[in-house]
């Protein structure tokens, strides 16, 4: 009995790994995943993680926190539309996640992304310095602009988030800013979307078919080739930006 | 085949063959499960999502909290064997001692699971980053050096370092890939639940 109890030790944790394993799977959303990882199956490294380190565990805060509760409505006192073309990133309030809003003269998309399956894209008009987007799923988001910042609520997959986030900086980091890439998978669409901070952490989520309702991580982006890979198929990332008009 | 009388000098030779006879089938079943956990970690395609926790606001944090409580118990593990050796100054090995060591490496390999569960279902082995390569190959052989250790700890007859040898391998093999995720994650985005 004694010499076997590190056997016992051993054969429960594997047993309890087996378990979760088992959990894990039946959790997953089974019809999201058959393209993804029959696409992803091959051995070219599946970097879906890229993004786990940065993204699907990384949005927590770090910074901006306090900043975001700012309510959207609060009007600025000289609505100094400096430029009607912009870009902002930063984390949402609370850290969870990430926002980017391109602004490009009347129209502006924005992107919210928890580096899994909170995300979503929007299009909208700029009024004034309001902005209201909405997107697939009820994804919409509501804000006020002002020189250097955007301050507003956004709301994804049923998750609300605040955020006041700052123009993006060219001399921080050239790679800031948000970025797409779609392909088609065995038939399906999927569309991929990055934030990437002036820190350069990134988080980025596949949204997998064209409902938009299911997303996942996405693999990390390479930003120096603006590629990423998902098994064997590399996606070609663009840039969503309103100061060149790029994806607009 | 004709036995010659040449002598293939008995003494030494004895204890090392019998040493090495020992550990092999261990070792060899510890480098397969670290072998299988790596294969399986590359070759399954990371979903990116795998059950969580509830009560924390992240599978990162859950991970990383898991991966703490059981690095503070693999550092009991590390005290209560240097008692148990007698490596402690003016401490004797009170008889509690074994059980304390027992149960907290236990309770540290049950809490280790779930994580390396969540890492290989959802991220997978990847190599994007130092730290991120390391922590692949460091938390598969972690696995694989547990099971050794388990494997020969009801074992007689083995010189006195194997099994402390395999107990600082474990331990450091714990202490690295936490470093490399844990404490990685607490000082990239705070210490929070």
């Amino acid at each position: 009995m004694k010499r076997n109890t590190p056997l016992i030790t051993l054969l429960v944790g594997a047993a309890l790994g087996v378990v979760l394993l088992v959990a894990s799977m039946l959790t997953t959303p089974s019809s999201a995943l058959p393209n993804y990882s029959a696409a992803a199956a091959s051995s070219a490294a599946p970097a879906s993680s890229a993004a786990p380190a940065e993204s699907s565990e990384a949005p927590e805060p770090a910074e901006s926190s306090a900043a975001a509760s700012a309510p959207a409505a609060a009007p600025s006192p000289a609505p100094t539309r400096t430029t009607p073309t912009a870009d902002f990133t930063g984390r949402v309030g609370g850290g969870g996640g990430s926002v980017a809003v391109a602004v490009h003269g009347d129209k502006a998309i924005a992107y919210v992304c928890n580096g899994s399956t909170v995300e979503g894209w929007m299009r909208g008009k700029v009024e004034g310095d309001k902005l209201v987007l909405t997107g697939k799923n009820q994804t919409h988001l509501t804000a006020s602009y002002h020189a250097g910042k955007v301050t507003g609520d956004v709301e994804a997959h049923g998750t609300d988030y605040s955020f006041s986030v700052p123009t993006v900086s060219k001399s921080s980091s050239k790679s800031s800013g948000l970025y797409q890439a779609t392909a088609v998978v065995q038939g399906k669409t999927i569309k991929a979307g990055w934030i990437v901070l002036g820190d350069g952490t990134q988080v980025g989520s596949v949204e997998i078919g064209e409902s938009g309702e299911k997303a996942v991580t996405a693999p990390k982006l390479d930003v120096a080739t603006m590629t990423a890979r998902i098994g064997n198929v590399v996606l070609h990332a663009v840039p969503v930006s309103g100061v060149t008009g790029s994806g607009f | 085949m004709t036995a010659p009388p040449t002598q293939p000098i008995p003494l030494p030779r004895k204890p090392a063959a019998s040493t090495a006879s020992l550990l092999i089938v261990p070792s060899l079943i510890g480098a397969l499960v670290a072998l299988a956990l790596g294969i399986y970690g590359r070759v399954h395609s990371p979903t990116g999502i795998a059950i969580n926790i509830a009560g924390f606001s992240s599978p990162g944090t859950v991970k990383s909290w898991l991966a703490t409580g059981a690095t503070v118990f693999a550092i009991v593990q590390v005290g209560s064997a240097l008692v148990m050796y007698g490596k402690v100054p003016r401490v004797t090995a009170p008889e509690w001692i074994g059980g304390l060591h027992k149960w907290s490496g236990r309770i540290a390999f049950l809490l280790a699971v779930p994580v390396a569960i969540h890492c290989l279902y959802a991220l997978g082995f990847q190599q994007y980053s130092t730290r991120v390569l390391i922590h692949s190959v460091f938390g598969c052989l972690f696995f694989g050096a547990f099971t050794v250790k388990m494997l020969i700890l009801p074992k007689r007859g083995l010189p006195g370092w194997v099994l402390p040898v395999a107990g600082a391998v474990v331990f450091t093999l714990l202490v690295v890939i936490w470093l490399t995720s844990a404490y990685w994650f607490f000082s990239t985005f705070g210490i929070k639940a």
